[in-house]
């Protein structure tokens, strides 16, 4: 697949479990949306504060501001995104605190179950549209996780179901036409290669195709650690073990003048156990995605370097590329 | 002494806490299996295990009663506890349920909040819900006084200080202040907008109304009539919660990855407990990769001739290099853990190997639960 044709939506929105590192990949899009010359705007919706940290920008906030070259960066926060909502809705310029108040926002949530989802899609929105603020080419939305996600998007067609006439129907409408146009956005869910992520990726899936009907790219299966040895290497590496011949590895070690310690054997030994176990693993449940999707998969390395940073986000960056181009 | 031996020597209550996806349900399994196997009867309330841990536990649904694991279940896991293991799944829903059957006066005012539009919205997804619940299970668990130990497991919280917040979230909701002085006036208005008397109140329902639509009003407005008299026994039932939680008999396990904001989180996380009156028992570190050794010393060149050659010079090659790998990780690992030793006393926590094999059945769990009291 072309770059151009994988970044025509403008609206990306990652999402997966807890943990699985949608922050890591949603950053990571943002730097190959920017390295291909998009203005790029990022929203993190859990306040969590990871996404900045990732790009060495301190906070951000419900304003984007710019956290590297083409990339930026924002909260959105229900209270603010309320206040912006009826001051656009009803030219409430200054609404009493009791509207934006914690405690009236979790009762509008709770009263509407999905309002709140819809102040940050509406958010979303406004940020496609580019009425006001600065303009973006891809908007990057690092969503809440799964099952939330799934109430998330399906917010609006729940609202302009209860809601059946006035501004708030019409307005839920087009939340749902955005959502349901693959020209103007797509899903991309990430998972690592383990049962639990895996089995809810699916069932997100599911909902997302015949529930709301959004377009949904390619899964991002991260963190599977890299093939260092072939098959016939971990042959021969049990061979080895098993005839309790570890000092065949010394012998070509001395060849070029390595002197390996019994220890060094164990750890080699043992790291190569590791991988191999761990891979094997990762491998029969990346067979369980596979069977369950029609989406293609992209997998993205396991970073032996990992830690918060750019670095680190750009590799997984080229691994997008590199992936993408594949399809 | 270990802490989490120390821990099992000494508590009745366990709570595992921590932020997605770092090992809370296998810690606790694992947890209450190996003081089962010590010879304790304990029972472990899991949130959302992983399908075959569920059924390594003998849980195919949710229950709100814990199940003994059988006998059975064991001998083919090749293992024997001198005591018992009992495991639940919490079923929120129906816990909320049941309470409103308790502090309900009449049999007609259960009927009308269980059959609830709002109610129905709400008791799952309200924000604080599962956590409450699982406290009020937790709560009742604890008073039959069947078990030696409680170990409960915690729902997957974006940042693990939600965990603290939660229960208190959804009885403010449910007794706020701000909603009755709004609802109030419109029950008794009859749901008539225009006989609320009171300007603010009238103008905010105006707004809600025409944002959400009348109904769903009508539908609030009758749950919160319902559910008058009966926050007293919420409220009571969130002290006494408190009062265990804060109690001798109780201590909480965090639960953290080696990554390094999971472990910023985890101690920030660990301070705030005891800020709160809550005793921090032990941190997790779960999933540390295995260490073998020191690294290698491998000059390049060495490496590139072992590449060229034959035999098993190219294959010892990508040994190495796969060796190397893991060292960037364990280093990373290292320079946190260290960072952790400055912040929480050694004594105060365990390392838990990220093991070869997933820990989804009975004997993944022996593994990790000899690691706890091990590491
Ligand atoms: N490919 C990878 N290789 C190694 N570590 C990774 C990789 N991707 C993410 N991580 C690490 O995994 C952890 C979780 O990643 P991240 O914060 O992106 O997940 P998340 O899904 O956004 O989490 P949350 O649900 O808490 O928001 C971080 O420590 C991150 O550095
Ligand atoms: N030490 C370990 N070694 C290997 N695998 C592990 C280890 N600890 C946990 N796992 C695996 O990691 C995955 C996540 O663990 P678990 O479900 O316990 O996390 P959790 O914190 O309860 O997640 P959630 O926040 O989603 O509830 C599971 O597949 C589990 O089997
Ligand atoms: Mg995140
Ligand atoms: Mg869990």
């Amino acid at each position: 697949m072309h770059l151009d044709e994988f970044l025509a939506p403008k609206i990306l929105i990652v999402s997966g479990k807890g943990g699985v590192g949608k922050t890591t990949v949603a950053a990571a899009l943002a730097v190959v949306a920017a390295r291909h010359g998009h203005r790029v705007c990022i929203a993190e919706v859990d306040r969590k504060g990871t996404m900045p940290k990732l790009f060495g920008a301190t906070d951000i906030d419900y304003k984007p501001r710019e956290m590297s070259p083409g990339i930026y960066g924002m909260s959105i926060v229900p209270d603010e995104a309320l206040a912006e909502y009826l001051d656009v809705q009803y030219h409430m310029k200054r609404v009493s605190r009791v509207f934006t108040s914690s405690h009236f926002v979790d009762y509008i949530t709770a009263t509407a179950p999905g309002l709140k989802d819809i102040l940050v899609l509406g958010k979303i929105w406004y940020l496609e549209q580019g009425r006001t603020g600065p303009q973006f080419d891809t908007i990057i939305l690092d969503a809440p996780a799964a099952g939330h996600m799934l109430t998330f998007l399906s917010a609006p067609m729940g609202l302009s179901d209860a809601v059946r006439a006035g501004p708030l129907h019409r307005q839920a409408d087009w939340l749902v036409q955005m959502l349901r146009d693959p020209r103007r956005a797509r899903v991309h869910l990430v998972t690592l290669a383990e049962e639990m992520p895996i089995s809810e990726t699916l069932e997100t899936m599911e909902v997302l195709h015949n529930r709301i009907q959004i377009d949904t790219g390619p899964v991002f299966a991260n963190a599977v650690y890299p093939a260092h040895l072939t098959t016939a290497d971990v042959k021969r590496m049990d061979e080895i073990l098993d005839d309790g011949a570890l000092d065949e590895l010394t012998t070509a070690a001395e060849a070029v003048g390595l002197r390996l310690e019994d220890e060094d054997l164990q750890a080699l030994a043992g790291y190569a156990r590791f991988i191999t176990a761990r891979r094997a693993i990762q491998v029969k449940h990346l067979r369980k995605l596979k069977q369950g999707t029609q989406d293609p998969i992209v997998e993205l390395p396991f970073l032996f370097t990992a830690g918060l940073a750019l670095p680190g986000v750009e590799e997984i960056a080229d691994s997008i590329e590199e992936g993408v181009a594949k399809l | 002494m270990n802490p989490i031996g120390e821990i099992l020597s000494s508590k009745e209550i366990i709570v595992c806490a921590g932020s997605g996806g770092v090992g809370k349900t296998t810690t606790s399994a694992a947890i209450a299996l190996r003081a089962a196997m010590e010879g304790k009867k304990a029972a472990v309330l899991t949130i959302d295990p992983a399908k075959r841990l569920a059924s390594s536990l003998g849980l195919k649904e949710l229950s709100n009663e814990p199940r003994k694991v059988s006998v059975r279940k064991f001998t083919a896991a090749g293992i024997e506890p001198k005591g018992e293991l009992w495991a639940m799944m919490l079923d929120t829903k129906s816990t909320f349920d049941s309470i409103v059957e308790r502090y309900a006066s009449t049999e007609e005012q259960v009927e009308k909040i269980l059959n609830n539009r709002f109610y129905r919205n709400i008791s799952g997804t309200l924000s604080g819900t599962q956590e409450y619940m699982a406290m009020e299970k937790l709560y009742e668990l604890y008073a039959d006084g069947d078990y030696d130990l409680i170990v409960i497991d915690t729902p997957p919280t974006r940042n693990a200080l939600d965990f603290l917040d939660a229960p208190n979230r959804m009885t403010d909701f449910l007794d706020s202040k701000v909603l009755k002085w709004f609802l109030i006036p419109y029950m008794k208005a009859g749901g008539g907008l225009f006989k609320v008397a009171n300007v603010a109140a009238s103008t905010f329902l105006r707004l809600v109304k025409k944002i959400v639509g009348a109904e769903v009003l009508d539908d609030t407005a009758e749950f919160f009539a319902n559910l008058e008299g009966m926050y007293d026994g919420f409220k009571q039932r969130a002290r006494d919660v408190a009062h265990l939680l804060q109690s001798d008999a109780t201590t909480f396990i965090v639960v953290t990855s080696p990554a390094e904001e999971s472990v910023d989180e985890a101690t920030f996380f660990a301070t705030r407990l005891n800020g709160s009156g809550l005793h921090f028992g032990a941190l997790v570190v779960n999933r540390v990769h295995p260490r073998w050794g020191d690294e290698i010393e491998v000059r390049d060149r060495q490496l590139a001739r072992l590449q060229q050659s034959d035999g098993d010079g190219p294959l010892l090659a990508k040994l190495i290099f796969n060796e190397r790998a893991f060292r960037k990780v364990t280093t990373l690992e290292d320079r946190n853990l260290n960072s952790l030793a400055r912040k929480v006393p050694r004594h105060r926590w365990v390392r838990v190997p990220y093991l070869e094999q997933e820990a989804v059945d009975l004997s993944g769990l022996v593994l990790i639960g000899d690691q706890l009291i091990a590491g």
